[in-house]
């Protein structure tokens, strides 16, 4: 899709791809984001299906489940198997074979500004949640004057960071029953991490709507206003952050999301896409070399390199070369993926009940046990229909 | 056979034409009983029907017997066949949801509809009374609207009426009004008025720019007529424009009914349905069963569901068409 | 001019302001610096502007590509909408034949088909008939969609039209299709201009069948490629909204045309007495 891998590492992968298979040409076709459910759905269903496809690692089980996807149990090892980013590889598992690989990853940190830590005498950034709400204090007094500062811009529906906290308390939001999947959402685990949510916010007094995510206003651009201390986000949100206003590229850093143990870093959403062959392709065998020669390591450095987690290599130090990548790096071990079943494509692609309590219980129109319990009735609802 | 007369010469309407008359005094109404002109109407028919029975016939049969069958993902990449009955039917009508789904649609449309013919018609018959100039910048400024990308006039509108740095909470402050931070969205209700709003906008130029084609082609002599009479300007209408302007009012409301009823991006931008689904229309289900839960079966039903209601709300225009003899209507 | 004149246009300058707010805000938001985007002040008229944005969306790759395959698809769908749909019309409002009705309520029945219902059974009507991933598949579909509203709303213009006039015509000896040309075709003219626009905006704007028909880069049209602003990586909203801009500005022209053209035709209502 737009924006996955470089340009660069494309074109070299095409080139070195044609120049050791004669008379083949890769017709690498970028879709758009938009629309890419129904995409996905008449490009699988067409005469000619794509040899290879790039899936979001959170649509991968539909589309495993159904039997669109080419089990790659089998070629699993000569596809650097013993590498594979563990979060990624559990998104791509359906009945205990695997549909396909793992491509790249990226996860949320916290994203702060150095210059405001410091003038809030705040020495080094925060290894748990305690230390978490103390520094939020601290820049809070130390920025009293500013009537449009924000110790931490926080929307209320961004319900990726929520799965952080939630599963830092050791809950889901759901777990497997039998062959199904129901909600757990309405678990003290799960509960105590929308309740830290909630802290957050109110600890930070953040300005950002409550009926929204992330991406409504883009978080990146009000964190480029330049009064906003820490955000909970994607790399590139702070390179969008940098295009809007370029002073701040020296002055931001990121450290991992706190869990409530100090000294570890919380769980964290592990955001991605898989590569997959679809089951209707004319041509497996080329298929099959041609994944084969993205999972070596030259090309999953180019990826680290490029500011995301590599998926069949272990190896992260091209990613240690900025301080985001650091903290990706850190806290990328520790991620974990959705509930692996088809339906949960159908909770993003839909009406996300986890957004919908997330708001309900902020803006106190629910309290905590109602919020949850509704919540999971409606998730459950989902993931089993 | 006879063909149908043209005569190419440069005859004025009004003087008489020293051509022999061999075209038939008093115009269609008199058949020749020629097999063309039997014909001609079928032929000029002919690629209408094709068209459609072919492009939106199929399509729509197979939507309706895909209504009979379990299709999601797996199906429908193997082309398996699997046929369920009414159980995509009973799944649909059985939710309580859809019930509150329905009369929500259905209010919602009435009131977008309303809206945008009532505002159209008066805007149409504005135009009449306006200055060339004036005329042009009001058609230039309606056909933007008209014409702005959805991705574009969802967006706008969501930012003009944002919580935080929306435009218009700005200008209620200045006011005086405290609505710093206000949000609009916060029920299903508020967030539809929203959207409305954003589709009324849209919608009234195609209906100003219909009336108005309509309103100058009624014939002067009438209106001529009413002010000889000394009509004041309610009576003229009520007299004079409103019969002439009748059957092409009701039939643009027809189709705005049918438009505002099947609106499914701007609510799905928007809000997604939300919030807690408080927005969510038939389209939006019919989506969520489909594309996003790829129920494709389901899906089905509800659209066969959605026509059936479509049609129940149109019945009565529906019937006065079929009643009609020469076509008024 | 008299007050009644005067008042009228002062309303209708205001409606004209109501109705081109969000299009002010659009260009306004393409003006404006990244950076001024999410602003607390009172930003009714943008404190600095730029070209940027403007810049960025006209040199995006795959602009003149998509804005191209957007005029073919569009004008050939719509010129074929409104001529089928014109005879249709014609036949429907003027003619006496057995069967009316039911062609009518065809054409009726036709419209009521909710449009994203049949995105799969077209997907897999074309892909049957080979046409998917060409272009020529989304003219028939949008051709399809804009065909019975045409026929059926230029039938209710024709109605319009007494038939007194074609007569009087037809009496001072020009044959069925003189008077049709010289009479009435004129006075369509307004007619022609709301449905062809309408037709146009239909296609042009369209993104779901775009999106899905075709699959390469070089045969999407503008919605498609309009959608690219927004990445997995955020949406250049600047970006967004400078295109946005220049998307619409090949409607307007297509609008100035045929409304030129066609209220020629309006000054024939002078025949009208």
């Amino acid at each position: 899709m737009d924006g996955s891998a470089p340009d660069t590492l494309t074109k070299a992968l095409n080139d070195e791809f044609e120049a050791s298979n004669k008379d083949v040409k890769v017709k690498y076709e970028v879709q758009k984001w938009g629309g890419i459910q129904e995409k996905l759905t008449t490009a699988l269903t067409s005469n000619t299906p794509p040899d290879v496809i790039e899936l979001g690692n959170t649509q991968t089980p539909k589309f495993a489940s159904e039997g669109t996807l080419l089990d790659l149990t089998a070629d699993a090892a000569n596809l650097n198997g013993g590498e594979w980013l563990g979060g990624l590889k559990d998104s791509l598992t359906w009945e205990n074979k695997q549909f396909g690989l793992p491509f790249y990853a990226s996860n949320r940190t916290v994203i702060y500004r150095t210059d405001l830590f410091t003038a809030a005498g705040i020495t080094a950034p925060p290894t748990s949640r305690d230390e978490w709400l103390a520094a939020i204090e601290k820049l809070k007094t130390a920025n009293a004057s500013n009537p449009d500062f924000q110790a931490l811009y926080l929307p209320g529906q961004s319900w990726y960071s929520l799965l952080s906290f939630i599963w830092d308390e050791g809950g889901d939001v759901a777990k497997k029953d039998g062959d199904k999947f129901v909600g757990a959402l309405n678990t003290p685990q799960a509960k105590a991490g929308v309740d830290f949510y909630k802290k957050l916010v109110e600890a930070s007094g953040t300005k950002a709507p409550k009926d929204t995510d992330e991406a409504k206003p883009q978080q990146m651009e009000v964190f480029g206003t330049g009064n906003v201390a820490m955000m909970i986000g994607l790399p590139w949100e702070l390179g969008g952050a940098v295009k809007a206003n370029p002073d701040l590229e020296k002055k931001t850093s990121a450290f991992p999301v706190p869990s409530k143990t100090a000294g570890k870093t919380a769980p964290v959403f592990l955001g991605g896409s898989n590569l997959a062959i679809p089951a209707g392709s004319k041509n497996v065998d080329l298929a099959k070399s041609y994944l084969k020669l993205l999972s070596t390591k030259k090309y999953q450095d180019q990826l680290g390199a490029a500011g995301t987690v590599p998926g069949t290599s272990k190896d992260t130090s091209s990613l240690q070369s900025n301080p985001v990548g650091k903290a990706l790096a850190a806290s990328s071990v520790n991620g974990k993926v959705t509930p692996a079943t088809p339906k949960w494509a159908a909770v993003e692609a839909g009406q996300n009940p986890l957004k919908d309590m997330l708001t309900a219980y902020l803006t106190g129109a629910k309290s905590l046990d109602q919020a949850t319990t509704d919540a999971n009735t409606a998730l459950t609802a989902l993931l089993g229909g | 056979m006879t063909a149908v007369e043209t005569t190419d010469a440069a005859v004025p309407v009004r003087t008489s034409s020293p051509a022999p008359r061999r075209a038939v005094a008093g115009g269609a109404r008199r058949r020749r009983g020629s097999a063309f002109d039997r014909l001609l109407p079928y032929l000029l028919l002919a690629p209408a029907v094709i068209g459609i029975l072919w492009l939106i016939g199929f399509p729509v049969v197979s939507v309706v017997v895909t209504s009979f069958r379990k299709l999601d993902l797996g199906e429908l990449v193997r082309g398996q066949i699997v046929w369920v009955g009414i159980d995509n039917y009973t799944k649909v009508l059985s939710d309580p949801r859809f019930w509150e789904i329905t009369v929500r649609t259905v209010l919602f449309t009435a009131a977008v509809v309303a809206t945008s013919v009532v505002v159209g018609l008066v805007i149409a018959l504005l135009m009449r009374q306006l200055s060339t100039p004036i005329r042009i910048l009001l058609q230039v400024c309606m056909l933007l609207a008209w014409a702005m990308p959805i991705i574009a006039s969802t967006t706008v509108y969501q930012w003009i009426f944002d919580q935080q740095y929306g435009i218009l909470n700005k200008i209620l402050v200045k006011f005086g009004f405290d609505f710093a931070g206000y949000s609009w969205f916060s029920t299903g209700t508020a967030t539809l008025s929203v959207i409305g709003l954003l589709i009324v906008w849209q919608a009234i130029p195609f209906l100003a720019f219909s009336l108005y084609a309509g309103v100058i082609g009624v014939p002067s002599d009438l209106y001529e007529a009413a002010g000889i009479d000394g009509a004041s300007a309610w009576q003229t209408f009520r007299a004079v424009t409103w019969p002439e302007l009748k059957p092409l009012l009701m039939m643009v409301t027809f189709l705005s009914l049918l438009w505002d009823f099947k609106v499914f991006t701007q609510i799905w931008v928007f809000k997604e349905g939300g919030p807690s689904g408080g927005s969510t229309t038939l389209p939006v289900l019919q989506y969520l069963e489909g594309i996003s839960q790829s129920h494709f079966g389901v899906a089905a039903a509800v659209s066969v569901l959605m026509v059936a209601i479509l049609t129940l709300l149109t019945v009565s225009y529906l019937r006065k068409l079929l009643q009609t003899q020469e076509g008024k209507l | 001019m008299n007050a009644k004149k005067v008042s009228a246009n002062v309303v209708a300058v205001l409606i004209a302001a109501f109705f081109a707010f969000p299009t002010y805000w659009m260009v306004t938001t393409a003006l404006k610096p990244k950076k001024d985007l999410l602003s607390s002040d009172f930003d009714l008229i943008p404190s600095s502007v730029t070209n940027s944005n403007f810049v960025t969306a006209w040199t995006k790759p795959g602009f003149l590509q998509s804005l191209g395959n957007s005029l073919f698809v569009s004008l050939s769908a719509v010129v074929a909408a409104l001529v089928i749909g014109l005879l249709a019309a014609l036949a429907l409002s003027r003619m006496r034949f057995r069967g009316r009705k039911g062609f009518v309520m065809l054409m009726l029945v036709a419209q009521m088909a909710p449009f994203e219902a049949l995105l799969i059974p077209m997907f897999l009507m074309m892909r049957d008939l080979g046409l998917y991933e060409q272009l020529s598949s989304l003219i028939l579909i949008y051709f399809a969609v804009t065909l019975p509203f045409c026929a059926w709303t230029l039938r209710g213009f024709v109605n319009g039209i007494p038939i007194e006039l074609e007569e009087a015509a037809m009496v001072d000896g020009c044959g069925r299709w003189g008077a049709f040309r010289r009479v009435t075709l004129p006075l369509l003219g307004p007619g022609l201009v709301a449905t062809s626009v309408f037709a146009f905006i239909t296609a042009w704007n369209e993104f779901l069948f775009a999106k899905v028909m075709v699959r390469a880069e070089d045969k999407e049209t503008l919605p498609v490629w309009l959608s690219g602003f927004q990445s997995a990586f955020g949406t250049d909203w600047g970006g967004a909204m400078a295109a946005s801009a220049l998307f619409t500005v090949p409607v307007l022209v297509f609008f100035l045309i045929v409304q030129r053209k066609m209220v020629t035709g309006v000054t024939a209502g002078a025949v009208k007495g």
